[in-house]
């Protein structure tokens, strides 16, 4: 190796060094300022966690099977509202993401709006669409249902369009030169691609509506979330890690069924 | 009619099937839908032009919320860093270990954040405190899952070539593992503060401090307008976060 070689070497080296220094000062710096601003010492880790599992080992545990009987309604609710969420966000994510990817889009400014549109009905979060929309809707599994549809379609949305940009375009490119149209191509090219990222997508969408399922209920959302707050506000903490562990159960399960139906069916 | 698409019928006639079961069981009240989408269309003719008068109080929350979601990632990151080597199969001190810690960080990430932030408010208190809480154990149950994973990713020859010069533990996690997972490591990292950040908005919803407390009393006290203004602040943060992590991630594949 050459002394300029080595020169240069050295030079990059040394300038990944700084790049790396920088950076670790700079996440330092912001911990720090977290932790001015939130009031936050090293024991303040230790005595929460302390006080969090003793209140979790001896408020909350063990679960008070007595109350499962009453809780079985909310859980079901919790189920059907993110099955309904994902079944009809899918449908309409599913057209609406034609019209939002770049390959099948027909017209470049409906595409951008498409993407806007599904930016911003997915950056706020689902619990903050409940807060909007139980003011107008009333509390109840209705709410519950709609805000997580309008996140689901956010979400959706963005990842059927990212697939629809990955698929080949050869196919779509000799239907077109055999003189097919629009539709022909959309059905015929189009879809069979994207069909398994179809599943998966909103297999994985389903998964995600069953946690959020579970907490839009705090704030009026219907399901397990309301027992749960509602229990704690009553300070019944054995009812309440009942439901906690029915989330467990049902958050589990849904990713148990939808690994096996991914496994079967991509 | 072909072999794969028979199994493809038969799943989405049981998903219809279900869906028509979940509908009727829910029972929504559709007379309602349309009466609350006029009263959501009046309540959001309310909301604009939007009320930024109480900007300072909404941004000292805004940075409250960005404090909670930087302290409880960095302190996950740390914690889940640790714990991955006891997770990952190819070179945890005993597979009972790996199952252990795989079984404890599946349990915390099943649990949502937000009711870790209910039972820690009720454990020590309201404020910041139990947001950080909430959020680093959720983010511990995830990262330690991801990070597990990125670590078996690494080619199991450099481990072999390690411990066959007599390295121990500590040097083929140093010499060989680490160096190897590093950057698939940073991408989760910066994928998890982009959730964090996304859940801490919504803690104060519940009580935990932060933006999402700002919200819920505006909505609460029927100002709308100001209500509008926290909303586009909380969508600026989780958005402006989604941009500089995809940014990030295609620079980090592009390098890899």
């Amino acid at each position: 190796m050459s002394e300029l070689q080595r020169q240069q070497m050295q030079r990059i080296r040394r300038a990944k060094r700084t790049q790396t220094i920088v950076f670790f000062v700079l996440l330092a710096g912001l911990t720090l300022w977290s932790a001015a601003g939130t009031g936050f010492y090293p024991s303040a880790l230790w005595n929460g966690i302390g006080d969090g599992a003793r209140f979790l080992f001896v408020d909350l545990l063990p679960p008070d099977a007595s109350k499962f009987p009453g809780l079985i309604e909310p859980a079901l609710d919790t189920i059907y509202m993110s099955f309904v969420a994902m079944f009809v966000g899918s449908l309409i994510a599913g057209f609406l993401s034609i019209f939002a990817a770049a390959t099948t889009s027909p017209n470049s400014a409906l595409r951008i709006a498409m993407r806007g549109l599904s930016a911003m009905l997915r950056n706020i979060p689902v619990i903050i669409w409940t807060i909007l929309l139980v003011a107008s809707f009333g509390l109840g599994n209705l709410v519950g249902t709609l805000s997580l549809l309008i996140v689901s379609v956010g979400m959706l949305v963005r990842c059927y369009a990212e697939s629809l940009e990955e698929i080949d375009m050869g196919q779509v490119e000799a239907l077109r030169a055999a003189g097919a149209g629009y539709w022909a191509v959309l059905t015929q090219a189009v879809l069979p691609q994207f069909l398994p990222s179809f599943i998966g997508w909103s297999l994985f969408n389903l998964e995600i509506n069953v946690r959020a399922s579970t907490i839009v209920g705090m704030v009026g959302g219907g399901g397990l979330g309301f027992a749960i707050q509602s229990g704690i506000k009553l300070f019944q903490y054995k009812e309440v890690s009942m439901a906690v562990l029915l989330v467990l159960i049902i958050v589990l399960g849904t990713e148990f069924l939808t690994s096996r139906v991914r496994e079967r069916l991509i | 009619m072909n072999k794969r698409k028979l199994p493809l019928l038969l799943y989405g006639g049981a998903a219809t099937a279900f869906f028509v079961f979940s509908l009727i069981q829910l029972n929504l009240d559709y007379g309602k839908l349309l009466e609350g989408a006029e009263k959501f269309a009046r309540t959001a003719s309310l909301m604009v032009p939007p009320d930024a008068s109480q900007w300072k109080y909404v941004l000292a929350a805004a940075a409250e919320s960005v404090q909670v979601a930087i302290l409880g990632t960095v302190l996950a990151i740390a914690a889940a860093f640790f714990l991955a080597f006891l997770a990952a199969e190819n070179i945890t001190p005993h597979p009972a270990v790996a199952w252990a810690v795989r079984g404890a960080a599946s349990l915390l990430r099943a649990i949502p954040t937000l009711i870790w932030a209910l039972i820690f408010i009720v454990a020590v208190g309201m404020g910041p405190l139990p947001g950080v809480l909430a959020i680093m154990v959720g983010a511990v149950g995830s990262l330690v899952k991801v990070f597990a994973q990125s670590l078996e990713e690494v080619d199991g020859g450099v481990i072999e070539a390690l411990r066959s010069t007599g390295a121990g533990w500590l040097a083929i996690v140093i010499q060989g593992v680490l160096p190897c997972a590093l950057s698939a490591l940073l991408a989760w990292c910066v994928m998890r503060f982009e959730g964090d950040l996304a859940e801490s908005t919504i803690l104060g919803a519940v009580g935990a401090g932060g933006i999402g407390f700002e919200l819920s009393h505006a909505m609460r006290s029927y100002k709308f307008d100001q209500a509008l203004f926290v909303g586009i602040v909380i969508f600026v943060m989780v958005f402006s976060v989604e941009l500089v992590s995809n940014r990030l991630k295609l620079s980090m594949r592009k390098r890899a």
